[in-house]
């Protein structure tokens, strides 16, 4: 059997009006900010309950424009995850301002709050937070560390659309939230796609004007910017596709319960945990395995697609060796790397393949 | 008369509908939406159209100048030229990165740089300059290239408005837009003269080394996956845009032929005429018209009249860069570049594009002519 990690052209065809919202968007010929674009950020403000959505090029671009918008400087830290996709640091960089790492939690895999405060200094201005695989982060602890501290909280929810922490929306408890549309997350566009969310008018604004080259209209620049847009195109998809990202996340949810039954009690692995005050998007359905490398090539041989996310913890790129980070520094994001598995767990995957999947692990480990 | 648009994009696409509908129910079918195939073989096709080694895509425009800036690892502080008389993107990315933008006034009759001025505005710490070959044109590149040389300067050309145009070099040598700078960047918003469906940009370099450094940092810096080698960006041409941009680039030098047919209508008829300058053509460079700009008296008057006869027109650029707010801290008093600050209020960019009527072509004209000559 093949197990696809994801299925967009089953996901395509399970949405059969898409291609008639495609070809009248094309009709249209509006493909620069057309009526999609704001029709996409009111309905995403109201399902989020959120007062603005600025939309952008795509979900890296987002945290930059949230940095930017925030005021973040050349000589600033900001305090960022560890164990991440590298736009929740590289933005920082861009800003001219410097990542400061921090560890996750060895059992939710984000920032582990205990791991903060040691790292503010003087020069500390804000801290980003990653809903990594789908899991809120501890929202609730980090905003009133940055309370006590006077820093901002920045949101990365690419892995997280609707997920909750204590019936908030991850995204509207920081002062920013930075959101990814790349197609194989929860909520996927056709192409690059992003947005920032916030319930601030002076932040919604800067964004707007950042992200458009400084201006709100034509020709008023009153600051610097960027060209970082959603195209109409990319609008058009995803207001079709999010009546039915809640039933999506429901699946994805009702995959990774199957999968915890049917690999409970295998010694070799863990399994993720799920958090009795927060929801999970199952974005990624990620297990910490032994001889990780020998099982997704087993796997693999099984025609089971899986993933590793992420194979390094972040400061140990090249790219951050000259913060001067000693390997070892980070001993939970560290063993991450070496132990994380993400299996299929996309909505459209059969019960069947999962099934499969689980017999095929249980399988390895009896070898 | 049809109605008339600044650009009818929409009739350019109804010509070429079924290929271009084809083409994007293609890659809804294969779901390849980021760095499908089609990104490489537009790439490629637009390589062999510019003669050109490497073509990077992107997100847009601006992006690809800041991917060029941040490849060349030019640093905080230093400074890199451009002409006052242009887009805000140039100047913009430039800022982004910390560098320092050094203005530089343009030539009254071709819009580009004045490449007289260029060696008076060169310090110890100019590392780059930024040519754009602005309405279609190529900049005065032969003397810009050996001033640069002689510098040791790096040279981006901006041609996001000039893509298909040709420079001749006095030995005789040719040489498209974007190809003569050690990086060439360009754009594809709809509206360019090779445009697409949303937004998109490329680079051009003929250096190996420095495309592998380009592609990286448009890629979160990671040479291959999961390997983050340099700091780097987002910024990728969507999969659906490229297989657009590879039916309508077999088209290119046929838009530009319909621009350039448009142009020569309008240079007979308003050459002539008291208060109005037809655009000069540079003896250098071919022209592919992605506008058609006047220099005329009575401006604002003009553009009324034109407005209420049904004529769209637009100003590039109504502010000059140096009064911009987003730059008024580095405080530009009246005159410093008289020659952008006396074309922001006499430039008037009228209605050119693929799908120009010839009754359209001298209904403007017309009209044109009659407000200056009655
Ligand atoms: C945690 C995280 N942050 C940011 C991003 C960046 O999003 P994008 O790829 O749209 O730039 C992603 C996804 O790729 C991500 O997973
Ligand atoms: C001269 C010039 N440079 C840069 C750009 C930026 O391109 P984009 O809009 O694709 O970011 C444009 C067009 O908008 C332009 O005209």
């Amino acid at each position: 059997m093949e197990v696809l990690f994801n299925d967009l052209k089953k996901l395509h065809q399970s949405i059969p009006e898409l291609n008639e919202v495609i070809q009248r968007t094309v009709s249209d010929f509006n493909f620069i900010r057309g009526k999609q674009v704001t029709q996409f950020e009111e309905s995403f403000k109201a399902v989020l309950g959120v007062n603005h959505c600025v939309t952008t090029g795509n979900g890296t671009d987002a945290l930059f424009i949230a940095l930017r918008s925030l005021g973040i400087n050349p000589g600033d830290e900001v305090i960022t995850p560890a164990f991440s996709w590298i736009s929740s640091s590289e933005t920082i960089s861009l800003c001219g301002a410097k990542p400061v790492f921090a560890d996750v939690d060895s059992q939710t895999y984000t920032l582990d709050p205990d791991r903060i405060e040691e790292k503010i200094t003087d020069r500390t201005k804000a801290i980003v937070a990653v809903h990594l695989y789908g899991q809120a982060a501890h929202l609730e602890i980090l905003k009133k560390i940055c309370d006590k501290h006077h820093l901002f909280l920045i949101e990365d929810c690419a892995q997280g659309h609707l997920t909750l922490e204590y019936g908030k929306y991850a995204g509207t408890v920081g002062e920013i939230g930075a959101f990814s549309f790349y197609p194989t997350k929860n909520l996927g566009a056709y192409g690059d796609a992003g947005c920032i969310v916030t319930n601030s008018d002076t932040l919604a604004e800067k964004a707007r004007r950042f992200a458009n080259h400084g201006a709100l209209l034509k020709d008023d620049h009153l600051v610097e910017g960027m060209n970082s847009r959603m195209d109409t195109l990319q609008a058009a998809v995803l207001l079709a596709k999010l009546p039915h990202l809640k039933r999506w996340n429901e699946m994805r949810n009702l995959n990774a319960q199957l999968y915890d039954q049917l690999l409970d009690g295998i010694a070799e692995i863990i399994l993720p945990l799920q958090r009795p005050d927060a929801s999970h998007t199952f974005h990624l359905y990620v297990i910490r395995a032994q001889q990780r490398d020998e099982l997704k090539r087993w796997l693999a041989n099984y025609g089971i697609q899986t993933l590793v996310h992420y194979p390094q913890a972040l400061p140990d790129l090249p790219a951050y060796h000259y913060l001067g980070h000693d390997k070892g520094a980070f001993p939970v994001a560290g063993m991450l790397a070496k132990e994380v598995l993400s299996l299929p767990v996309h909505p459209l995957l059969h019960l069947d393949a999962i099934q499969y999947v689980a017999d095929r692990i249980r399988g390895f480990y009896k070898k | 008369m049809e109605k008339i648009k600044m650009a009818d994009l929409h009739t350019q696409y109804l010509r070429i509908k079924p290929e271009i509908d084809d083409a994007i129910q293609q890659v809804l079918t294969s779901t390849a939406f980021i760095q499908g195939p089609e990104v490489n073989a537009f790439a490629q096709a637009l390589g062999t159209y510019v003669d050109v080694n490497h073509v990077i895509t992107c997100g847009n425009g601006t992006d690809a100048l800041q991917i060029a800036m941040m490849a060349l690892e030019l640093q905080p502080g230093d400074e890199v030229i451009l002409p006052v008389h242009t887009y805000v993107a140039t100047a913009e990315v430039i800022a982004l990165l910390g560098l320092v933008p050094v203005f530089i006034d343009v030539f009254a009759d071709s819009f580009n740089l004045d490449v007289t001025q260029l060696e008076s505005k060169i310090t110890p710490k100019t590392k780059a300059i930024v040519p754009v070959h602005l309405y279609g044109q190529c900049a005065d590149m032969e003397p810009l290239l050996a001033i640069a040389n002689r510098h040791k300067l790096y040279v981006i050309e901006d041609t996001a408005q000039a893509l298909g145009a040709e420079y001749t070099f006095s030995n005789g040598t040719r040489k498209k837009a974007g190809t003569m700078g050690i990086i060439g960047t360009t754009s594809f918003f709809p509206s360019k003269n090779l445009g697409c469906f949303g937004d998109g940009g490329a680079i051009f370099t003929n250096d190996t080394v420095l495309a592998e450094k380009l592609k990286m940092t448009a890629n979160h810096g990671q040479r291959i996956k999961y390997h983050h080698d340099i700091i780097g960006i987002n910024s990728r041409l969507d999969t659906l845009q490229a297989a657009i941009l590879q039916v309508k680039l077999k088209y290119l030098d046929d838009y530009a032929r319909r621009r350039n047919d448009a142009a020569a209508y309008y240079d007979l008829a308003l050459a002539g005429i008291a208060g109005v300058k037809i655009p000069h053509r540079s003896g250098n460079s071919t022209h592919v018209f992605h506008q058609y700009t006047l220099t005329v008296e009575r401006r604002d008057d003009l553009k009324k009249e034109l407005e209420a006869a049904g004529i769209p027109t637009m100003i590039y650029y109504p502010v000059p860069l140096h009064f911009q707010k987003a730059y008024a801290r580095k405080s530009f008093g009246e005159g410093s570049f008289p020659v952008t600050e006396s074309l922001s209020k006499t430039v008037i960019s009228i209605p050119i594009h693929t799908e120009m009527k010839p009754e359209q072509l001298a209904f403007i004209s017309e009209t044109i002519k009659t407000f200056y000559t009655t």
